[in-house]
């Protein structure tokens, strides 16, 4: 969290905009992938301090060369500190040979084998839909942002929902009537409710267990149909709580859901895929700490992300604890 | 004599898990919910800067300007939910 304000600091945007190309990436994937990519990166990180002994963290911010070479490594947070370590990171790439510098100088071939186990990539005809999580607080018959102590804890979270083609399908009736009830797959259903419907606005979540979706309900109904769009209404509810007596849970959500979907019914096309849940959430997991105390407002968007753009594409977050994010419903 | 009544922690939480399961959302409140919910523009100020998610992509596009990369690097994604 600390980072993002990090590099929400003008001068550093203006400084990495201008001399930099930009990289985010996961190292909990990067430092274990077995492919070309896995070993460019622990090349580069193996020239500074994050040597990743017994598979430890490589986490930080690193300079580097096309070719490999690392100009610098720091893992710091106050924006003064890294505007000084870009500064001299430009300085350390600006002392190098110009024909090392110059465009064109090294030639990175093609990716030819991406390891799956470490690369997730999103199963083909698939959509992804961007999912934001917030704390809120009640202000008069309404909601507000909330507030807590966690530095960042009240900022909106992300993460990603991947949706398979033959769920997609299923969404969308070849002949719709109005009014009619669809289907939802039980995988889909699960998939959000344990993989989605959880607070990781303070840091990695835990997810729900199976055993811990103690009522699933969600109901699709076309709402209204012409030529060039199928308007569809989503409602549910989810309890979702770690004890089956709910007194007893140390962790839970309790929440309704509402959504509009619709679909291009020529081009077999989802085009919205917006949905909210509301409901009180307590509780907290092992690396998100500093919960606020109680059942607390707390909300979900659903929308339809952009697959051209990069942060879009980076996978849902429960797909790199190796669990099968497919067949939640199991 | 008016007597203080000084609710237990244990009561406190009855009394919270006493109440109803979430009530449903009002379909006139389903726009400004969303928003409310959604990243505002002043939380994405770091994602004005063109983050690529692909170290393998980063190099290529850096081969071919002349730049040097900078990679941020988290056990979590930064992008993502950390």
């Amino acid at each position: 969290m600390g980072r993002e304000l990090t590099f929400a600091d003008p001068r550093i945007i203006r400084l990495v905009k201008e001399n930099f190309v930009a990289v985010a990436a996961d190292d909990w994937f990067q430092r274990r992938r077995k492919d070309a990519e896995g070993d460019f990166f622990r090349k580069v990180a193996n020239q500074g301090p994050r040597k990743g002994q017994g598979g430890s963290t490589r986490q930080g911010i690193y300079t580097l060369t096309a070719d490999g070479k690392l100009l610098q490594y720091r893992n710091h947070q106050d924006a003064d500190i890294m505007h000084g370590f870009l500064k001299t990171s430009l300085a350390a790439w600006n002392r190098l040979p110009a024909v090392t510098r110059a465009k064109g100088s090294v030639e990175v071939a093609p990716l030819k084998a991406i390891d799956p186990r470490f690369a997730p990539t999103l199963p083909k005809g698939a959509v992804i839909v961007n999912v934001h999580a917030r704390i809120l607080d009640r202000q008069d018959d309404f909601y507000c942002h909330g507030t807590c102590r966690f530095p960042g804890g009240q900022r909106a979270s992300h993460d990603h929902l991947w949706i398979r083609a033959e769920e997609l399908r299923a969404l969308m009736p070849a002949n719709p009537r109005q009014g009619q009830e669809i289907a939802i797959p039980a995988k889909l259903i699960y998939r959000i409710a344990r993989y989605h419907l959880v607070d990781n606005t303070r840091g990695e979540p835990p997810m729900w267990t199976r055993r811990d979706v103690r009522k699933a309900d969600m109901k699709l109904m076309i709402e209204s149909i012409d030529k060039r769009e199928v308007r569809l209404k989503l409602m549910g509810s989810f309890l979702l709580a770690t004890d089956a007596d709910v007194k007893l849970a140390k962790r839970g959500y309790d929440v309704a859901l509402l959504g509009d979907l619709r679909y291009d019914p020529e081009r077999k096309k989802l085009t919205r895929f917006d949905i909210v849940a509301l409901g009180g959430h307590w509780g907290q997991g092992t690396y998100t700490g500093g919960a606020r105390l109680g059942r607390m407002p707390f909300g979900v968007a659903f929308e339809l992300a952009d697959p051209n753009r990069p942060a879009d594409r980076v996978p849902p977050q429960f797909i790199r604890e190796g669990g099968d994010y497919y067949n939640a419903e199991r | 004599m008016l007597k203080l009544v000084v609710p237990t922690w244990a009561g406190l939480m009855l009394a919270v898990f006493a109440l109803h399961a979430a009530e449903p959302i009002k379909p006139a409140q389903f726009e400004k919910l969303h928003a409310l919910i959604k990243p505002q523009a002043h939380e994405e100020k770091y994602m004005q800067i063109p983050w690529l998610t692909s170290l393998w992509e980063a190099r290529q596009q850096a081969a071919k300007e002349g730049k040097p990369i900078l990679l941020w690097e988290m056990d979590g994604h930064p992008l993502g939910c950390v």
